[in-house]
């Protein structure tokens, strides 16, 4: 079953095939780009640790970073490591593990077919050994560490602990070192059959690329297994307050970093109401603290922000909130100068003009973005999981008007669901 | 003086890079790729590293870009910036070897997407040329807030180079490794340097920038030619004459002076509250960029520890599983060889152990087929990747004449490819260790 998406506006084209298995495959056609970069994913990631086994209806519980650990582990196949066959073809795999995702890919210039060839088959067949899985779990530690000497991921990851007091999302993605060590092969093989299930991955190609050629080498090689139930996916419930308003933790860095951000109290939100929901709160933050806000520029002729500082919004089914994070000689001021303008703008309501020149700069930088393959296929693919078509991205932006703007904020912007996170040096 | 006739556009070859015309000390080149959906345009001015100008060349796009005659706050050039379709705008300065080079770069989303402006094209160029060239002026130097408040962000800057430990650990290793040396110098200075900068210093440094150091500007994208003609008829008003030119480093002497001799293996530790220590080895080459030995030497190091196939990723991750990540990287500008990993502390000696085998090995001969044909189909994977990214492009080419080679990007994978076994066993023995840094936590 194949179909073709169509964007004139900026003359892209995508197409789609459905796999009997229940896998969607999907090909951007970029002519004239020497990479091909393929993406082999499933929706499953560290907040996935409590679930429901389809097929016999247990409950299960595994240790968190299990879902990074197998991601490390599905390149460990019988016959050795699948990276010297990529090699071999001059090409880098590669592999990451998000909160809701795992994602492999590979990019490559030639010889195409034999690349995906590896890619479908690698992460079609586990090969779990007791060996192998203890000797892992002294490279995963030693990727531990590196993290934890890390003071933007380290506050990042406290911030998230702070907002959130029950929500798997607190807790970090490669696990710990306790957690690590309680993982074994059988627990490996239980979650790979439960969501490397076809009907729960997707598979996305942008390049160069004839797309009937990759999708008649899906449909051969996707293995028919038996389809399963729906996975329920178990999270704890999280209750609107955030765990605590402030946490510090010390490091050896120059300047202290900080990151805060508010959290979100809807929940359950999908399609386009949740990419609605994320492009709007993302208008707000740059309204209210972008490069050409009085926030901005007024944190930075006082020297408390320098140009470290960024923000974002995550949103997600099961949780949203957003970051504001940078360095700060005294993040103190700077969240009280940020309250401030909230407290404003929450008032004041948001005025027109600002609304119209940041709406048309997203949409620009949007352009962009398609000029990057691995900007699109993360774009594709976390929008994939929502529920969103990545055109629709575009779209989304005709229909937010100011009403929905202002309505967004007040949701939003709670400052009872405010949170602060800081490094202070050692 | 008069510019160049620009050439015709029939002999434009995509992902080539075309000088259009040199005038004033000012060189401008245009690389048509019509696949990407914008134009980029950077400038890059050219100066030798030394500690008397680093400061200072750290100091001027910092504070620049604070403001220009027509935009004057960083508000107002971020509000023009939305204004054109969220276009991006960067500048700072960038160690190329013993150059220093400031650079300024901008992208923005090209013409046929815009509906709602006349001549969006000029919109960008005007900015970036505008920012560069018509600073806000104060009592006949820059505005003195900025200055003083660019100074203090740049010694944070400084400072903050500690917070990325992966990062740190190599930096440092090659400045100790040639601490008697300009590359020893870092990018953004010191503090005792930047201190002694007065606004009066830097504003005679910046005019001396404009009217003089050589200027190299890329336009990437889809272009017509008129627009090519537009583009240099504006920077013909930029300069009167140009005079400084840069050293042409690459007459060989300078890698064999005395400084640069390795006598004794140089070994540092440095103490900081980390969990992971990091270990850097630090290397001669030997080998120029306009040497033929060099491609032997991309191949070496790709070898040695370019990717996943590399005898480091093998033997010190997959096999003894030390470390999490391990890499080398060539500097090519100055011929040097750097291999950094995050390991415990406790693994130090054994961790130097296995990478100092891993070189010997390759050194008596022992490079698999598979080894050889990984390396060589990666790094031409790579040269290809290079042509999917604007900035890759400019910095590419840019890069090629800075280290007077000509390589495009199918040269140096024909280059590449010829590369034997053999090739790449005769550089290796030109290679000697000159640095161990280790960076570990506090007393151990």
């Amino acid at each position: 079953m194949q179909e073709t998406l169509k964007f004139d506006k900026i003359g892209e084209v995508m197409h789609k095939y459905r796999h009997g298995s229940g896998l969607n495959a999907f090909v951007i056609t970029k002519k004239g780009y020497s990479k091909k970069y393929t993406v082999f994913a499933t929706h499953y990631g560290s907040i996935n640790n409590e679930f429901i086994d389809p097929y016999d209806n247990n409950t299960i519980k595994m240790p968190e970073g299990i879902a990074h650990f197998l991601e490390h582990k599905l390149f460990d196949q019988k016959e050795g490591s699948i990276i010297d066959k990529f090699s071999e073809l001059g090409s880098s795999p590669n592999a990451y593990t998000s909160f809701n995702k795992t994602v492999y890919l590979f990019s490559c210039t030639e010889r195409f077919d034999e690349n995906l060839g590896l890619l479908l088959s690698f992460v079609q067949n586990p090969y779990f050994t007791e060996l192998g899985v203890e000797k892992e779990k002294d490279i995963i530690k030693q990727e531990i560490n590196m993290f934890r000497d890390n003071p933007g991921w380290r506050a990042f990851f406290n911030l998230l602990e702070s907002l959130y007091v029950m929500n798997p999302v607190k807790n970090d993605i490669v696990g710990n070192h306790e957690s690590i060590e309680k993982i074994d092969k059988e627990m490996l093989y239980k979650c790979y059959n439960i969501f490397y299930h076809p009907s729960n991955m997707v598979i996305f190609v942008i390049g160069d690329v004839d797309e009937e050629r990759v999708f008649n080498q899906i449909e051969s090689s996707i293995s028919k297994k038996h389809k399963i139930g729906e996975i329920k996916r178990l999270f704890p419930e999280e209750p609107k307050e955030i765990n605590r308003e402030y946490i510090e933790e010390k490091m050896a860095v120059a300047t202290p970093i900080f990151q805060m951000g508010f959290k979100d109290d809807t929940y359950n939100l999908k399609g386009e109401e949740l990419l609605m929901r994320e492009i709007a709160v993302k208008i707000l933050l740059e309204i209210f603290m972008g490069r050409s806000s009085q926030l901005y520029n007024q944190l930075y002729e006082e020297g408390l922000i320098n140009n470290t500082f960024e923000f974002n919004y995550t949103a997600e089914e099961n949780y949203a909130y957003s970051t504001i994070g940078g360095e700060s000689i005294e993040p103190g001021k700077v969240k009280e100068k940020i309250i401030d303008t909230v407290c404003f703008l929450l008032k004041d309501g948001i005025n027109k003009e600002d609304f119209q020149r940041v709406k048309k700069s997203l949409y620009g930088k949007l352009i962009r973005w398609f000029n990057s393959q691995e900007k699109v296929s993360e774009m594709f693919i976390s929008g994939y999981f929502k529920g969103i078509n990545i055109f629709d991205y575009f779209n989304i932006y005709d229909k937010i008007n100011l009403e929905y703007l202002n309505h967004v904020m007040k949701g939003h912007f709670n400052l009872d669901r405010f949170a602060v996170s800081v490094i202070q040096g050692i | 003086m008069v510019a160049d006739i620009l050439v015709a556009e029939d002999i434009l070859k995509e992902e080539n890079a075309e000088r259009l015309c040199s005038f004033n000390n000012i060189e401008v080149y245009y690389i048509p790729v019509r696949k990407f959906k914008t134009i980029t345009i950077s400038f890059f001015f050219i100066d030798t590293l030394s500690k008397d100008t680093v400061s200072k060349n750290a100091l001027v796009p910092a504070v620049l870009r604070r403001g220009c005659k027509s935009y004057p706050t960083m508000s107002d050039i971020s509000l023009r910036l939305e204004e054109l379709y969220g276009g991006s705008f960067d500048c700072g300065v960038a160690k190329k070897g013993e150059y220093h080079v400031i650079y300024f770069h901008t992208e923005c989303i090209a013409e046929k997407y815009v509906a709602d402006m006349k001549d969006f094209f000029k919109k960008p160029f005007e900015l970036i040329v505008d920012i560069i060239t018509s600073p806000v002026i104060e009592n006949g130097i820059f505005k003195r807030e900025y200055v003083v408040q660019e100074k203090e962000s740049l010694k944070r800057l400084i400072e903050r180079r500690v917070n990325d430990k992966v990062q740190y650990a190599i930096e440092r290793c090659f400045e100790e490794m040639c601490k008697d040396e300009p590359f020893g110098i870092y990018d953004y200075g010191d503090i005792s340097g930047l201190k002694e900068v007065s606004e009066s210093s830097l504003y005679e440094h910046y005019k001396n920038i404009i009217d003089n150091y050589p200027l190299k500007v890329f336009v990437t994208g889809d272009v017509p030619i008129e627009k090519l003609e537009w583009i240099k008829q504006n920077l013909l008003k930029i300069r009167h004459n140009g005079e400084k030119d840069y050293n042409n480093k690459y007459n060989g002497e300078y890698f064999l002076a005395e400084s640069n001799k390795v006598e004794e293996v140089k070994q540092v530790t440095e103490h900081m509250a980390v969990n992971q220590a990091k270990l850097s080895l630090g290397f001669r080459t030997n080998v120029l960029p306009t040497e033929k030995d060099y491609y032997p030497l991309i191949v070496f190091d790709s070898i040695l520890g370019g990717g996943v196939y590399s005898k480091l990723f093998q033997k010190v991750r997959e096999e003894a599983g030390l470390a999490y990540y391990i890499f080398s990287q060539l500097e090519k500008f100055k011929g040097l060889l750097l291999i950094t990993c995050g390991i415990e502390i406790k693994d130090r000696n054994r961790a130097v152990d296995i990478i100092l085998k891993q070189i010997d090995s390759i050194k008596s001969g022992n490079i698999t087929q598979y080894e050889h044909e990984s390396a060589i189909k990666s790094i031409e994977t790579g040269i290809s990747f290079l042509k999917d990214n604007q900035l890759k492009i400019t910095d590419y080419y840019f890069s090629q004449i800075l280290a007077t080679t000509n390589d495009n990007f199918q040269t140096l994978a024909d280059k590449i490819e010829r590369v034997s076994i053999e090739d790449v066993i005769n550089v290796s023995k030109k290679i000697e260790l000159d640095t161990i840094y280790f960076l570990a936590s506090n007393g151990q």
